[in-house]
């Protein structure tokens, strides 16, 4: 499928696009370097690339819009017939409204908390469609209506804050849409959003973008939903387009060792592929029988705080030696609340909690020594488990001062063994972790772990700070470290792809209650409920969008690209 | 290829030191130059000063001269010579106030902030009960209470500012408190004084630093204010709003009397801040809640 048509101008133009920002040091950093783009009306093109790529600033450049500090150092753009650079303020402002339109990532921070969402509809469309009073409130309706939003007449007068993250990330699209515009930009519009509503909101977004027959620009770190969303793809790095050309192509043949090797991180659902079940899986290390868990609001000035829904409402498992346990649930589904009553950082709770058979108090602090040690936790921000006032060194040493005595220079060589075991640099020990990038922080963090020399590690979301490609490296770490040191994982996860790919079994959480438990390969095939069947069907269908020819070659690349990187 | 593409790119690219970041500030470079200018007239004026700050070495008001380049003052002392003199008194009892009000802020903040409950109502009580008396009369019951000696006054000035820095260092600590560090600290079994004072405090580090230079400078200003009312420092001593307060009489005919001192309590003040701004800026500490 082709899309610019021969001697039609383009609809969005770049040429030659370089992009510097001023880097504090008085030099100059080019984020976006010479991109050439040329897309008809009613293209869809995904940008792809990890944090830092230029993918973000690309985007906004097409609304005319450049970070503070930044400024257009060669190049132009063009929408239709207008220069966004080239244009006064005013001007500026009515393009955007009327002719583009952005939607960013976090829908909370672009929604004005003191107003209520039909109000800011209202204002959009009092200043680009001139409507007012009733004609304004019957459009914001109509509006709110078509982005499928449940009964509009109530939530038009509701708050922000009072409605969900796919509510939110709706009304923003509605906003967007108000003026009809011909150009379409999504920063990672569903990055913050449960799988199941986003596949809601792209299903959205691809109606809308039809209905209008505008052009979309679809910047994300996910491969599978762009191949899900766009015709086109364009891969960029460092700031420069290292591929691009059509979807399905792109997918199937990258051309360049980067483009494959983003592809085969992409974490698929792929039952066959699930690991089996640890054979001899021995006697559980840990075993929760009716755990349960209640939050209890703040006690107020009279009387004790109320008592809500269970965050945790009798979940059973058993996690045994060397064998791997995935909690998949989605936001506020009790997997967190999960992880902390492990670990003990949640007191409070009932049922029974038991390591090795004995029982596991409450808080950590009212555990022995040894049990402390035994389980470790690996958490989902590296840098913000990492002091910033301790070399790397001294954050991996401290485990073994504290649980086996260990003399500082003992516990410092043991330290410096452990991270050059997980491949962290050694010029890097003696620097703080903000040196360090997110997945050296991450390995400094599992080493930390593993100084404790434990016989559980809890994973909480440990890889969704992480660009896919790193993600791929952690999980294989994670997975040589078990063989390693027959150690049990309980791993924890909002995404099912990636909990599959390193799961033995399975455990899905919804409302604090467990709807499924067992072996990974048979509860994909054969789900016992419907929500699970919900949640595999919500990453099937960006799935699909991939080919299968790539989905079967990607192994051996991953196992390729992770033995030539160390 | 593909090991090459998956190398982190720059993530250990070599930066400059902050400090040399810092001096690239003009604002920065001034501000540091006024600091050190006042630190070493108050460390070694009397051994500089042309004249003693006490002699009477010429007439009243005589104007500027050879001998005597800032004139003399009403009876007859050597002008620049007292004020070059005239910011140590203030100096030394903020500087000694100050430390003893970062030190115990510091303890009660820290403490407060992370054990919450009872200890921190009772000492968060405490600290909104100071607060809420309107500093200048909180001073002039102190005054009228311990003296104004050195040591009272030093004394006076750690009550007045102990209150603003538990409030700041308590801040802080709830927030870091609740980073994972500090749970996975707690997770492994360290006890509470090493989660306060190896995970938690040197990270208040830069924080407190700023406190200190920003509350001293403050501090200054109100020794001067209390100087000029008569509730700091007295005769002879030379004293930068005393000798403001002694320019009142003369401020038609002399207006530099006014202006000498006060431009010299600036330039400390103004120096301090600037500097403050850049340094913080440049080690990334924020300033803004200070």
């Amino acid at each position: 499928m082709r899309h610019e048509a021969p001697r039609t101008r383009a609809h969005v133009e770049t040429a030659g696009l370089t992009v510097t920002y001023r880097d504090g040091l008085g030099g100059e950093r080019a984020a976006v370097r010479a991109v050439d783009l040329a897309l008809a009306r009613g293209a869809t093109l995904g940008v792809v690339g990890e944090s830092g790529s230029g993918k973000s600033t690309l985007a906004r450049c097409l609304l005319g819009h450049l970070r503070p500090g930044a400024r257009v150092s060669g190049g132009h753009v063009r929408v239709g017939d207008v220069a966004p650079f080239d244009l006064d303020s005013r001007a500026l402002r009515a393009f955007r409204g009327a002719r583009a339109a952005m939607v960013p990532q976090n829908p909370l921070s672009s929604l004005t908390p003191h107003m209520t969402v039909g109000a800011q509809l209202g204002e959009l469309l009092r200043r680009h469609a001139r409507l007012r009073g009733r004609a304004a409130r019957a459009r914001a309706l109509e509006l709110m209506a078509e982005t499928d939003l449940p009964d509009p007449a109530s939530l038009h007068d509701r708050y922000p804050h009072e409605l969900s993250g796919g509510q939110r990330q709706r009304i923003v699209i509605a906003a967007a849409l108000a003026a009809r515009p011909e150009l379409i930009v999504l920063d990672e519009p569903t990055t913050a959003l449960d799988k199941t509503v986003e596949s809601h909101v792209l299903d959205l977004v691809a109606r809308l973008q039809a209905e209008l027959s505008a052009t979309l620009v679809y910047v994300s770190h996910d491969l599978n939903v762009v191949a899900r969303m766009c015709s086109r793809i364009m891969v960029m790095r460092d700031g420069a387009v290292v591929e691009e050309g059509d979807a399905a192509a792109l997918l199937r043949r990258p051309r360049t060792g980067y483009a494959e090797a983003l592809i085969a991180a992409m974490p698929r659902l792929a039952p066959e592929r699930a690991p089996s079940p640890a054979t001899p899986a021995g006697p559980p290390v840990v075993s929760a029988r009716g755990l349960r868990f209640t939050h209890r609001s703040p006690a107020g000035l009279f009387g004790r705080g109320a008592v809500g829904r269970p965050a945790l409402d009798g979940v059973d498992f058993d996690l045994a030696r060397g064998e791997t346990l995935g909690v998949v649930g989605e936001s506020g589904s009790g997997k967190s609340t999960l992880a902390a009553l492990v670990c003990g950082a949640l007191t409070g709770g009932a049922g029974s909690l038991r390591l090795d058979g004995r029982p596991l108090a409450g808080l950590a602090r009212s555990r022995p020594a040894d049990q402390r040690r035994r389980i470790q936790m690996i958490f989902q921000d590296p840098l913000a488990s990492l002091n910033p006032s301790q070399t790397v060194v001294d954050i991996v040493a401290r485990p073994a001062r504290l649980y086996f005595g260990a003399t500082a220079a003992q516990a410092r060589a043991e330290a410096a063994r452990l991270l050059a075991a997980l491949d962290v640099p050694a010029e890097t020990m003696n620097r703080g972790p903000r040196h360090l990038s997110g997945g050296q922080q991450q390995r400094v963090a599992i080493a930390r772990a593993l100084a404790a020399r434990p016989d559980v590690l809890l994973c909480d979301e440990i890889t969704s700070a992480l660009d896919a490609t790193v993600q791929a490296q952690a999980i294989a770490l994670l997975r040589r470290i078990q063989s390693e040191h027959g150690l049990a994982i309980l791993f924890i996860s909002h995404d099912l792809a990636l909990v599959a790919s390193i799961a033995h079994r399975l455990l899905v959480l919804e409302g604090g209650v467990a709807r499924d438990h067992g072996p990974t390969r048979e509860t994909l095939l054969t789900p016992g409920s419907a929500y699970t069947a919900r949640l595999i069907a919500a990453f099937r269908r960006n799935a699909t969008a991939m080919p299968s020819s790539a989905v079967l070659a990607d192994e051996n690349r991953t196992k390729k690209m992770l033995s030539s990187g160390h | 290829m593909a090991d090459a593409a998956l190398a982190p790119s720059a993530a250990t690219a070599r930066t400059p030191s902050p400090l040399r970041k810092a001096l690239r500030s003009p604002a920065t470079v001034v501000g540091l130059a006024l600091v050190a200018l006042h630190l070493f007239l108050a460390l070694f004026a009397p051994l500089i000063a042309p004249y003693s700050i006490s002699a009477i070495v010429a007439e009243g008001l005589t104007p500027p001269s050879a001998a005597h380049w800032l004139g003399s003052d009403q009876i007859g002392r050597d002008y620049l010579s007292r004020l070059m003199s005239g910011g140590r008194v203030a100096l030394l009892v903020s500087g000694l106030g100050v430390a003893v009000a970062v030190a115990l802020g510091a303890a009660l903040g820290l403490v407060a902030g992370y054990a919450g409950g009872w200890l921190d109502d009772a000492v968060m009580r405490v600290t909104d009960a100071l607060m809420a008396i309107p500093e200048i009369v909180l001073i002039a019951i102190l005054v009228l209470t311990f003296g104004k000696d050195l040591a009272a006054l030093s004394i006076i000035v750690a009550v007045v500012y102990t209150p603003g820095v538990v409030r700041v260092v308590r801040a802080r600590t709830i927030s870091l408190a609740a980073l994972d560090y500090v749970l996975a600290a707690e997770l492994r079994g360290e006890t509470r004084a090493h989660v306060l004072f190896r995970e938690i405090a040197p990270n208040l580090s830069g924080l407190l630093a700023v406190e200190l230079a920003i509350r001293v400078s403050s501090a200054v200003l109100k020794i001067s204010a209390l100087s000029f009312l008569g509730l700091g420092v007295s005769q002879p001593t030379p004293d930068w709003g005393l000798m403001v307060q002694e320019a009142m009489s003369v401020v038609f005919t002399d207006p530099w009397f006014l202006i000498l001192p006060a431009a010299a309590l600036s330039s400390l003040i103004i120096g301090v801040n600037f500097a403050v701004d850049g340094l913080a800026r440049a080690y990334g500490v924020s300033a803004t809640e200070a």
